[in-house]
């Protein structure tokens, strides 16, 4: 289970502070709402490792982030873009998720193929994120995250932009994700994913 | 290896010492290396009396000479660069305008002892100008003396003061220079809205690079000053260390010199002064302006065309002489190929080492500018240190404390190829340092979460965006070790030249023919070193679009 417990974080030299409190359990999905500015890719940022709270915790299983570094934190956000490295390929773009030195078994190699297909990118593997349509290269991220096999998702605006197929596409794709046991926190302006993927609000 | 929460694996070199200390390491070497220098100039030789520097009518004559000569090339390079940088931004359509800046950009590698060789083919005594001039009038020109050294030192730094402020200029964002289009702003209004906002940041560093380049010259004087009376405190520095051998003069001399160097950047950097040196290719978006017409482009045009002969005259003069001059090397007793093919090896065995340290130390150096406040001055002190010591007073105070222990001449070409290192870490490090820290945040913060940190970073971030600007810096470093006649002037052997030292000597003693074919090896070898590392830095089998994004990415910022 995901605790949050009073997480406070003020940006430098601002006086606004922001906390949060929630709590997500396993197959579950949060969704984030509140208007611009109020805080829901900070606390996306937080959780991540991106930003350092002044104060309170962040457990996983009864274990505490908040003084991991990203790296260590069992987490793997989804941006609404800027989620590829544009200067490689989609296969090594996947490959460094699962191995940061790109050091991949046959068996991982046909996974990265296998999921392609699955989303619909048969054949992608040497293709540059510049080649890809924003719907294309969302799914290619989002393989990414499911590749990585970490337990919690974080999810900023992922689907925004998209055309209603593509959506549709990556909405089923997380929908199964969270069914493995994985935990979706969702920031989204659309109340349309939030009503679908979310089974709970926090409301900021 | 243990593995994290988060199931990641740990990368080479990943530890936060791995990121610090072997750029921490390569800084306070070279700090250490430029202050044991410093003190080995106060301790290890016998220092006159400060009173002889202004008692001493030859010393007193030195200073004020050094002094003047720079100050009137910066005066003249500057207001040349100016109107160039000016009219190449009026004119952005201007026939040849490419060919022109890259042209302009060679004076930050043509080695001065080839140049003053194509400067003396032009105005030298049997010149092709002097000549011709001299048939049709009865005007005198002497190229020995103050004239060769303001024509030789603009030659080089005009083109430098024009690359720097063009580039100044056209990072005027566009929508400013849009509303000046817009409300047809011309001459005075203008400038001081659109052009002198740009370029009052860069005008105090730039004075001081090109002071100090000219207040430092050494092979120019040497070749061009023509006599005592056009002494300047390098040439003194050599004289009284390799002819007299009074070391203290030497040293005293060399603590003026950096005192007046030192200052000068020590203001510069305290003001906090834009220096941005690198050439920029970037093409800005043409927008017309308003004062691109009429007399005013036919001038512009005129002034890039005189300005273009300037510049390619001696060029063409070492290219048309030097032909001939080989066949002479080629076929002349004596065996003057067996001395260039020995001259060119040590040319190399010194050149290479001194690239490959430059770009070494530029990137380890560089590696500190984004870990915290400390560290970044660290950086820039390190990367600046050259311009603010000049290599002969490095080279004199290292000559002064290792003069002992120096025995064998390999030992001195070493210190050489070091110091030739050092002298190239500025514009190396300004090569490298935009790619380098060139990855946006979305990057780092995707890249911290996958993990790939330490030796996984540079595999996957940096190595494809560094590729190219290391191979360039490389060239560079070692072009500018390749031409170097300063320092290995002081730590060479006559009998035993580089190619830039057998150049001087054949000028030396008139052989001009020799001189002529040495002058075009030379350049030809700094044009194959640029087109190897050139061809190097293309990965064979590569993916040519994932490439050229990041060229794209990398080379809009940098040459």
């Amino acid at each position: 289970m995901l605790e949050v417990k009073d997480l406070t974080f003020r940006y430098p030299g601002t006086n606004t502070a922001w906390h949060f409190t929630f709590q997500v359990r396993p197959c579950e999905c949060i969704a984030i709402q509140g208007p611009s500015g109020s805080g829901k890719s900070t606390l996306l940022n937080l959780l991540a490792g991106f930003l350092t709270p002044e104060s309170g915790s962040v457990r996983w299983n009864g274990e505490c982030l908040t003084d991991l570094p990203p790296w260590d934190r069992p987490v793997t956000s989804l941006f609404q873009e800027h989620n590829l490295f544009e200067h490689l390929d989609v296969q090594t773009n996947i490959g460094l998720g699962i191995h940061p030195g790109l050091k991949l078994s046959t068996d991982q190699k046909r996974a990265i193929s296998r999921g392609l297909a699955s989303v619909g990118l048969a054949g992608f593997e040497r293709r540059m994120p510049g080649d890809l349509s924003g719907g294309q290269r969302q799914r290619v991220a989002l393989l990414r995250a499911l590749l990585r096999d970490q337990p919690i998702l974080l999810l900023d605006e992922p689907l925004t932009g998209l055309d209603a197929e593509a959506r549709s596409q990556l909405r089923n794709l997380l929908q199964n994700h969270k069914a493995e046991g994985k935990v979706l926190i969702l920031a989204s302006h659309d109340a349309e994913d939030r009503k679908i993927l979310a089974d709970k609000q926090l409301n900021l | 290896m243990q593995r994290s929460l988060s199931g990641s694996f740990p990368a080479p070199l990943s530890r936060p010492a791995w990121q610090v200390l072997p750029g921490l390491i390569i800084a306070f070497v070279l700090l250490a290396l430029t202050l044991a220098g410093l003190a080995a100039l106060v301790w290890r030789a016998p220092l006159p009396a400060v009173s002889e520097l202004w008692e001493n009518r030859y010393l007193a004559n030195v200073i004020r000479f050094t002094v003047w000569q720079a100050a009137l090339s910066t005066v003249i390079s500057l207001s040349l660069g100016l109107a160039i940088a000016l009219a190449l931004v009026r004119q952005p359509r201007f026939p040849g305008r490419s060919l022109l800046l890259r042209i302009m950009e060679l004076s930050l590698v043509l080695p001065t002892i080839l140049a003053v060789s194509g400067l003396i083919g032009i105005y030298g005594r049997q010149g092709w100008l002097t000549t011709l001039v001299g048939d049709w009038t009865s005007a005198s020109w002497n190229l020995y003396g103050l004239n060769g050294i303001l024509l030789a030192h603009v030659f080089f730094n005009a083109p430098l003061a024009g690359r720097i402020l063009l580039q100044a200029l056209e990072s005027v964002p566009s929508p400013r220079r849009r509303v000046a289009s817009q409300l047809g702003l011309r001459g005075w209004w203008l400038w001081r809205t659109l052009d002198w906002p740009a370029l009052r940041s860069v005008l105090p560093a730039l004075c001081a690079l090109v002071f100090t380049l000219c207040f430092t010259s050494f092979a120019i004087v040497m070749t061009l000053g023509g006599g005592p009376a056009s002494t300047t405190l390098e040439v003194a520095i050599y004289q009284s260390l390799r002819f007299e051998f009074d070391f203290g003069r030497a040293a005293l001399l060399a603590m003026v010199q950096l005192g007046i160097c030192g200052a000068l950047w020590l203001f510069v950097v305290r003001r906090g002064v834009a220096h941005d040196f690198a050439p920029n290719r970037r093409l800005a978006e043409i927008i017309r302006r308003p004062d691109c017409r009429g007399a005013t482009r036919f001038k512009d045009s005129a002034l890039l065309l005189a300005f273009s002969l300037f510049l390619l005259l001696p060029l063409g003069a070492i290219l048309l002489r030097g032909l001939p001059g080989l066949a002479t090397v080629a076929f002349e007793a004596g065996n003057p190929l067996f001395d260039l093919a020995n001259a060119t090896l040590r040319s190399f065995a010194i050149a290479l080492p001194a690239g490959a340290f430059s770009v070494m130390s530029g990137l380890l150096i560089l590696t500190l500018a984004s870990r915290g406040k400390a560290l970044s001055k660290i950086s820039s002190i390190a990367s600046a240190l050259p311009l603010m010591v000049p290599p002969i007073v490095l080279g004199t105070g290292l000559f002064l404390l290792l003069r002992p222990a120096l025995g064998q001449p390999s030992e001195g070409l070493a210190l050489v190829a070091l110091i030739n290192g050092l002298m190239a870490l500025p514009f190396v490090t300004q090569l490298l340092k935009g790619p380098l820290t060139a990855l946006d945040e979305n990057t780092v913060r995707q890249a911290d979460q996958l993990g790939l940190l330490g030796w996984y970073r540079w595999r996957w971030l940096h190595w494809p965006r560094l590729r190219r600007p290391m191979a360039l810096a490389m060239a560079y470093g070692t072009a500018l070790s390749l031409g170097d006649f300063g320092v290995i002037a002081l730590f060479g052997t006559p009998g035993q030249p580089t190619l830039p030292v057998l150049l001087y000597q054949q000028l030396g003693s008139y052989r001009m023919e020799l001189a002529a074919g040495t002058a075009l090896w030379l350049i030809t070898m700094l044009l194959l070193v640029f087109a190897a590392f050139n061809l190097a830095s293309h990965e064979r089998g590569q993916r040519k679009r994932s490439e050229s994004t990041i060229e794209t990415l990398a080379e809009a910022r940098h040459a």
